[in-house]
């Protein structure tokens, strides 16, 4: 994947083409059209926060605890999207595939480039909701943008590896649902990591060595409080870096998987 | 695990009179032996050490050269090899051995209107079979209303895909198909489908490309074609070359294969 090939003309048309149709398609037909993509996430945060906020009482002893919740919920809702629609995407477009010869990776990363899109609507969601939560706006507000390129590449990796496997063994797809619902309660999403750490110190240590819980806090760290417990101020002690390198090897092992496999998708998507 | 030996394709732009270049081209394809194919079959394959599939050799060494401005057809028995030597020449399939290297820029049509999506309005399917096709927005801006003129399809601009009839679909696809431009075109049976009027159009296509010295694969049954408009003609069978050269006698000889009779 050399730079001049990734950028060249034909195939940045093919990339913005596949993506406004990704994104068309996905609300097609239906009544309230794009507006989905903000209402579902809002109603699934609504529900977690009636359990877990308003009924189990989480989270009470946390500044602007629904927002840290929404933002939460945002960034999981980001991460799931983008890696199954990146894993399912090399059998959608399996016809294509068939038919025409272009850079294979081109696919997955127009079916996240909606998820992107999504992602970037549901933050300004997030920010609304923060001010409106008496959230004071700064300027480490724009550092989020690292933990979410973090997360991206998080999921690009894995939709690189697990996607390329897909294509020949489907059952990846149904073994990533499983794991991302296990996924979802190692992450501190729902609850706190405070409330882990009271429990286990250890416990907590490792969940936040998760370098999707690496960037939930950050960015719930540079957006909402400054309490918000992040592995940088949570470990004292160079293992802080392991997040990052568990994104670039996971980067690396699901390039590498893609680049091998990629020369038989025609054949067997 | 033995690493697959690979062949090579390559583009290049080089100012010779070779526009496709073939060698020693192989390809077979695993075909597995069990009815289900997963990880819980690959898992027993591997622990009773049994390969699971069949190899089919499709190609089995083609040699070949096609010069600039030549309209090549290429012929032969229904699983002889034809399209997936042009899926391989496009670079979809990947050769197993052997070389191949394409001199200029090359425009498949391995299907008309590839990624055309019945949910999408006639017009967002021109502008994504378009990028398809390596045109951008302000490229089809300009050719969109020739593109509808030509296909006489200008009242159903804005109406989903779904609601054309088929054959509609294959007119809009083609009108999209002849503003490519490339060096070399690559075109498998696409136009062997629509009405008489449609196939009078086509002949009028294939003409201007042989008229205007456009170098031309042509993967065809039919030997009207071959005999109209190739300068040459190769026959394939059983993943081989068994003839290359004169159109009429390649015509012949594929009839003789096919067992039927001249008139």
């Amino acid at each position: 994947m050399n730079i001049p090939r990734v950028l060249n003309r034909k195939n940045r048309i093919l990339l913005k083409e596949l993506t406004k149709t990704d994104f068309k398609l996905r609300y097609q037909g239906s009544l309230l059209g794009y507006l989905w993509a903000l209402l579902r996430p809002l109603m699934m945060f609504a529900i977690l926060y009636i359990v877990f906020s308003m009924w189990l009482r989480f989270g009470n002893d946390i500044p602007h605890y629904p927002v840290y919740l929404l933002c939460g919920t945002t960034l999981w809702n980001f991460f799931t999207e983008c890696t199954s629609q990146g894993i399912q995407s090399i059998i959608i477009r399996g016809d294509l595939l068939r038919k025409i010869s272009f850079p294979k990776y081109i696919v997955v990363i127009s079916s996240q480039l909606t998820a992107l899109i999504n992602l970037g609507i549901n933050l300004i969601v997030v920010v609304i909701f923060a001010l409106i939560n008496g959230v004071m706006p700064t300027w480490s507000w724009l550092l989020i943008v690292f933990p979410i390129l973090e997360l991206y590449l998080f999921s690009l990796g894995l939709a690189f590896l697990l996607g390329s496997i897909n294509v020949k063994y489907r059952d990846i797809t149904s073994i990533w649902d499983v794991i991302v619902q296990a996924l979802f309660y190692a992450v501190p999403i729902i609850y706190p990591i405070q409330m882990v750490a009271s429990n286990s110190l250890l416990a907590a240590k490792a969940i936040l060595l998760n370098p999707i819980a690496q960037c939930i806090q950050d960015v719930r760290y540079f957006l909402i409080t400054k309490e918000a417990v992040t592995t940088w101020n949570f470990i004292f002690n160079p293992s802080v870096i392991i997040p990052v390198l568990i994104v670039i090897f996971m980067l690396a092992i699901g390039a590498n998987s893609f680049r091998r496999r990629s020369r038989y998708f025609a054949e067997e998507a | 695990m033995k690493k697959p030996e690979l062949g090579t394709r390559k583009e290049v732009q080089l100012d010779n009179d070779i526009a496709i270049s073939v060698k020693g081209v192989k390809k077979s394809f695993k075909l597995p032996t069990e009815r289900s194919s997963g990880l819980k079959q690959a898992i027993f394959n591997r622990l009773r050490g049994i390969k699971g599939y069949t190899e089919q050799k499709v190609l089995q060494g083609l040699d070949f050269e096609i010069k600039k401005g030549e309209f090549v057809g290429i012929v032969g028995r229904n699983g002889s090899g034809k399209s997936t030597l042009l899926k391989i020449l496009a670079g979809i399939y990947y050769p197993q051995a052997g070389e191949i290297t394409i001199n200029g820029t090359l425009i498949p049509f391995i299907e008309l209107g590839v990624g055309f999506n019945p949910e999408l309005t006639g017009r967002e399917n021109v502008y994504l079979n378009g990028a398809l096709l390596g045109f951008s927005n302000e490229e089809m801006d300009k050719m969109y209303d020739d593109i509808w003129k030509f296909a006489e399809l200008e009242p159903f601009q804005d109406q989903k895909l779904k609601n054309y009839s088929s054959g509609m679909q294959v007119r809009l696809a083609f009108s999209i198909a002849i503003r490519a431009q490339g060096d070399i075109l690559l075109l498998d049976e696409v136009l062997a489908v629509g009405d008489a009027a449609f196939q009078v159009k086509c002949g009028d296509y294939f003409r201007s490309l042989h008229d205007k010295k456009q170098t031309v694969v042509l993967v065809t049954h039919s030997m009207t074609n071959v005999r109209t408009f190739c300068d040459r003609a190769i026959l394939l069978d059983r993943g081989k070359v068994v003839m290359d050269g004169d159109p009429h006698k390649v015509a012949d000889e594929y009839n003789r294969l096919l067992g039927i009779k001249k008139k």
